[in-house]
């Protein structure tokens, strides 16, 4: 591999560096904090960063396939809603996750509905979907004080115990790992790449593009709805504005982790990664006695930071004396000219 | 001294005619020909205001001379049709007072008459002092035109030279260089086609196929063993008609049979589970997926079969296939796993053919296939054209360069305005020069419609 | 040959019509206003019309910001926050004692300065500009939030600021922040429609590999739109600061979608270079008024986002009614055409 003829060209390969800088992270707190290596703050990082690491795998797929899904922040905290109304009703706890599920599957048909079939902006039509998923949280929540409920199989959902492991934790990372699989090894996830690489080289070629579209929106809604069942079994209630900003960090998650905006580049496992690094550095910064409103203007960074190493590196992968090259070279170096 | 951008470039009197279209899709054509240097009150670069009125003056005239209305002037250029946004494009460079004046395939797409014209545009230039620098692919362009060639092959300068020194075929041997010049002549004589010897079944037909307003009442067929070429000027109907074919586009009316058996094909994906391929036109945007593996661009037509029960797919599979054909088509690469972006043209192509080849087609479609590749790789694609016919399969190649259609095809349709206007038995393979410039002759009168009358 | 004469000369009337982009929106509304006036007397006076339109400028304002940037292909998610922050600005400065003028001055500056950030982010680091203006939000979000210590800034009123911000009408009919909105929509309108940056900005919208190889500065066309909308965040923050008398840490979460819808609902596409000022005033009107309306009807205020997300929704819909009402015209011209001379060809200049 040509990557491999100097050893630094490591880090530019896909997620090394993020990895590393993962773990400066996990060193640096550790020695700043005696708190963060405890027990007590492991099992909390790993619990509260369930939601924003499921969304953003989720909306690995629509990424990957070139989209943007804005309405993942309503749907889990009305899916958490849906969830909890249920199992406060009395029903098995088995309805109340159908209800949590549903929710997220309808949402996401939704947006599948109106992206692939009308053909309207994914942007604009995710930001309707949020903004109405949030208004009827509102209202729902306005009438219906969702207080909590004391079924133990419901509520042990999330914060059982399997193998000592939290079981949100356990769950979160079977759908992890199934989505991995989904994406990596079937068909349907190199087609969702294809999609993401080049739209119309894909049908072409015999991809059922608007399939792909309306199927990532699906995914990203269902998987979504997985994170609002697991919130409300972890939170025992649902306030107002629940999920409201997640869409954002989720987003953030995706792009420290490296998954493209502009379509046909990332992974699950990047996704995940990125979303739970977001999620230690707020736990780590607040050990170590930062002021939680500085995690905004962390996370603003962190974005910035990695998407500008990120092209970085994969200019200087670029810049090796290939013929082929040359002329993207020369057309980089005219724009870089430009721009002074 | 270094050119450090466009704009700089423009100030030095350099102006060009760029190969792909490079206008502003929502702009009217006087703000394409007049963008980046507007006519203003004022002197500020930015601020300024723009003298519409004068811009529209300044560029009528030239319009009017290119077939241009006042009303395509004043209409954004996506409204107009690709030729008019091609003069437009021309017209851009001619407009303005330039010294130097760089046309990059200036003719390609526009009808005969067109060119002309734009020839008496270049002399008229060359006499008032300015040089041009002008690039193209067609030969029988430069003679009586330039005066001075200059060979550039694999992005080395090979030589300058006098056109009244040099016949086509010198000018051939010069781009092709010494070591390939026996592939090229080779490849004109006749390159090895065992002929197909099993049954002649008829693959295609179609009956009377229309889609308003680009084709109407289109009839072919072809048949197991067989190339079907397809001539006409660009916007005559030729790759929507594929379209239609390949289901990425539905018929108004009319029917497609495949053996013989009515059908109706939903989309590209369907047409292939039905046994039909597609080689695109624009490689770069609708052909290759840029950021994939070799490996993974031969087989994203036909995921099923690289997967386990159709589900999990089997990566040393892929790579097993992907390999074998690398090999057979003689795609040069160090690896399945490099990235597509990194071939040559001709060496993408070549795996947008394996694609094609991995869904064990019946029917392969070869839009321009040779379109910006170089001569060597031409000759690889022609072979693997015939090796694929020869071995039951049928393919229709769409492409604007006669000389290839006639040697390539066995039989031609000529199409013209979205319709079927002649079709022509092809025999240039074992016949001689003359002849095939007479059957090249009577191709491009049907499809510029001079000899409507002699349709066969 | 198959003709297309079943069309009436009306139903191409119609279709032509509702082919002009925007013509949706003002049907929506017209209707709107109408069932509104029968519905309840109170939303045709006066005073609430004035009501309407002091609402409804910092939603415009930030929509024109919006659309120049949509135009340009890019887009601004961090005009919330920016509002904001420069409405701190300006409110700080003046408990610091700085002379008024110079302290607006400032807040609009600090807008500008935004967009500068998310402009060099973008060009110069080459960040997509969802990501880069997604950062923005982000960091001018944290540093109002860290400045204000979670408490807002009180105690900066004075009477011209409350001129400024809109709590006294001039003349008893017209406040300042109006007749600025006014000004700032007709200056970059001209800017659009008449001066080379206007043409430049639609070029790099409609085709940016076209603009640059015109010899178009880029980057440089890119970084004006952003400092435009800075500028317009920044002027909404510093009327805003003077409207609302105090400056939350929250202040201006959320406008970044009232002002893309706007801007959408006016015509401007997420593709680039389309949209134009008078499209972002339909867009900041439909949805002041439509909350307005809610209001007199008594709807809660739970309601209200649900709804906005819904008019966004009706407002693609409909482009995607206009745009296949285009495409029909366009075809149906076509077969007309055909019609008319079976011998004239769909492309006339093949021949001679």
């Amino acid at each position: 591999m040509s990557t491999l003829r100097h050893p630094s060209r490591l880090l530019a390969i896909d997620g090394v560096a993020v990895s590393i800088v993962f773990l400066v992270m996990l060193g640096y707190f550790s020695v700043a904090s005696p708190a963060f290596l405890t027990g007590d703050n492991i099992y909390n990082t790993f619990v509260e960063s369930i939601s924003t690491v499921l969304l953003a795998a989720g909306l690995t797929f629509v990424l990957i396939s070139g989209g943007i899904d804005l309405s993942i922040g309503s749907t889990i905290g009305l899916s958490a809603a849906a969830t909890l109304f249920v199992a406060m009703t009395g029903a098995s706890t088995l309805m109340a996750v159908l209800a949590g599920l549903v929710t997220g599957l309808v949402i996401g048909t939704i947006n599948g509905a109106f992206v692939a079939g009308a053909g309207v902006s994914d942007f604009i039509v995710t930001l309707a979907t949020l903004s109405i998923g949030a208004g009827l949280l509102k209202v729902f929540t306005g009438r219906t004080q969702l207080t909590g409920t004391d079924n133990a199989s419901f509520l042990a959902l999330a914060e059982g115990r399997i193998l000592g492991i939290p079981t949100g934790v356990f769950i979160a990372a079977v759908v992890l790992v199934v989505l991995e699989v989904i994406l990596v090894k079937t068909p349907f996830g190199r087609a969702v790449y294809a999609t993401g690489v080049n739209a119309n080289a894909a049908f072409l070629a015999g991809v059922s593009v608007r399939r792909i579209r309306f199927s990532v929106f699906v995914i990203s809604g269902v998987v979504a709805g997985i994170g609002g069942v697991l919130l409300a079994s972890h939170l025992n209630s649902v306030q107002p504005g629940l999920g409201g900003g997640y869409e954002l960090t989720a987003i953030a998650g995706c792009v420290v982790g490296g998954v493209s905006l502009a379509g046909g580049r990332g992974s699950i496992w990047r996704a995940a990664l990125g979303a739970f690094f977001l999620s230690v550095l707020s736990r780590g910064l607040q050990l170590i006695g930062v002021d939680p409103l500085w995690f905004s203007i962390v996370t603003g960074a962190a974005i910035v930071a990695a998407v500008a190493f990120d092209r970085g590196a994969q200019r200087w992968l670029q810049s090796s004396p290939r013929p082929a090259r040359a002329l993207k070279t020369a057309a980089d170096a005219s724009t870089a000219q430009n721009a002074h | 001294m270094t050119i450090a951008t466009p704009r700089h470039a423009q100030d030095l009197g350099i102006s060009t005619v760029h190969q792909e279209q490079s206008l502003v899709p929502n702009l009217t054509a006087v703000e394409n020909i007049f963008l980046g240097r507007e006519l203003k009150t004022g002197t500020s670069r930015l601020i300024g205001v723009l003298d519409e009125k004068a811009m529209r003056a300044r560029v009528l005239g030239l319009a009017h001379e290119f077939g241009l209305s006042e009303r395509d002037v004043a209409s954004p250029v996506e409204a107009l049709g690709a030729l008019k946004q091609h003069v437009v494009q021309i017209i851009k460079a001619l407009a303005f007072k330039t010294r130097v004046l760089v046309l990059d395939e200036p003719t390609s797409g526009l009808a005969d008459h067109e060119r002309l014209t734009l020839f008496n545009y270049m002399r008229q230039l060359r006499e008032r002092g300015i040089s041009l620098l002008w690039v193209t692919h067609r030969l029988d362009e430069l003679f009586g035109l330039a005066d001075t060639i200059t060979v550039l092959r694999d992005g080395k300068f090979v030589a300058s030279v006098k056109p009244t020194d040099q016949t086509a075929d010198s000018l051939v041997r010069l781009m092709v260089g010494r070591s390939n010049l026996e592939a090229r002549e080779q490849l004109a004589q006749d390159l090895p086609r065992a002929g197909y010897t099993g049954k002649r079944e008829e693959v295609l037909r179609l009956e009377s196929i229309s889609r308003l307003p680009l084709l109407h009442d289109i009839n072919l067929t072809v048949s197991r063993g067989e190339i079907l070429g397809i001539a006409g000027i660009a916007g005559a109907g030729r790759t929507e008609t594929a379209m239609v074919v390949l289901g990425a586009d539905q018929a108004d009316s009319g029917q497609i049979l495949l053996k013989s058996q009515r059908t109706r094909i939903r989309s590209p994906r369907d047409a292939a589970r039905k046994g039909i391929a597609y080689v695109p036109e624009e490689r770069k945007t609708h052909a290759i997926l840029g950021g994939f593996s070799i490996k993974r661009n031969i087989t994203i037509s036909d995921l099923r079969r690289a997967a386990t029960a159709g589900l999990i797919l089997r990566g040393g599979l892929e790579t097993a296939s992907a390999k074998s054909y690398v090999t057979d088509l003689g795609i040069k690469t160090s690896s399945v796993q490099e990235k597509i972006r990194n071939l040559s043209g001709g060496n993408q192509q070549k795996v947008v053919i394996a694609r094609c080849l991995f869904t064990r087609p019946d029917l392969i479609i070869f839009d321009e296939p040779t379109q910006g590749i170089d001569v060597g790789a031409k000759a690889d694609v022609y072979r693997l054209i015939y090796e694929f016919v020869d071995q039951g399969g049928a393919a229709i190649v769409i492409s604007s360069e006669l000389p290839e259609l006639i040697r390539v095809s066995d039989r031609i349709a000529v199409m013209r305005e979205g319709t079927i206007v002649g079709q022509l038995q092809s025999t240039a393979r074992d016949e001689v020069a003359t002849e095939t410039s007479e059957l090249g002759e009577h191709i491009i009168s049907l499809a510029t419609r001079a000899g409507a009358g002699a349709a066969a | 040959m198959p003709t297309s004469s079943t069309h009436s000369s009306a139903g191409l009337r119609i279709q032509s019509i509702l082919s002009k982009p925007g013509s949706g929106i003002v049907v929506m509304l017209v209707l709107f206003v109408i069932v509104m006036a029968v519905v309840s007397p109170a939303f045709v006076t006066f005073g609430n019309w004035q009501n309407i339109a002091n609402q409804g400028v910092f939603v415009l304002l930030l929509a024109l910001g919006m659309t120049v940037v949509l135009i340009a292909r890019g887009i601004d998610l961090s005009v919330g926050s920016v509002m904001g922050l420069s409405a701190g600005v300006s409110a700080y400065l003046i408990t610091q004692g700085l002379i008024f003028p110079l302290a607006l001055l400032a807040g609009i500056a600090c807008g500008i300065f935004c967009g500068l950030l998310n402009a060099l982010m973008i060009t110069k680091l080459g960040l997509p500009d969802f990501v880069a203006t997604l950062a923005m939000l982000g960091v001018a979000r944290g540093v109002l939030f860290l400045w204000t210590a979670g408490t807002p800034f009180t105690r900066y009123m004075t009477p011209a600021y409350s001129l400024v911000g809109g709590q006294t009408q001039i003349a008893g009919f017209v406040s300042i922040p109006i007749i600025i909105s006014i000004a700032a929509c007709i200056a970059l309108s001209l800017l659009l429609r008449r001066s080379v940056l206007g043409r430049y900005l639609y070029a790099v919208g409609g085709n940016p590999d076209a603009a640059r190889l015109s010899g178009i500065p880029v980057n440089r066309i890119k970084t004006y739109a952003y400092l435009i909308s800075g500028g317009c965040a920044g002027l909404a923050g510093v009327i805003l600061a003077g409207r609302a008398t105090n400056v939350a840490p929250t202040m201006g979460t959320g406008y970044e979608i009232l002002a893309i819808t706007a801007a959408i609902i006016g015509g401007a596409a997420l593709t680039g270079g389309q949209g134009r000022m008078i499209g972002a005033v339909l867009g900041a009107l439909t949805i002041t008024l439509i909350t307005n309306a809610m209001n007199i009807a008594g709807i809660s205020s739970e309601w209200q986002q649900l709804v906005t997300g819904v008019i966004l929704l009706i407002a693609v819909l409909l482009d995607r009614l206009t745009t296949y009402f285009k495409h029909r015209q366009r075809s149906t011209e076509i077969a007309a055409a055909v019609s008319v001379d079976p011998t004239a060809k769909p492309v006339q200049h093949v021949m001679s």
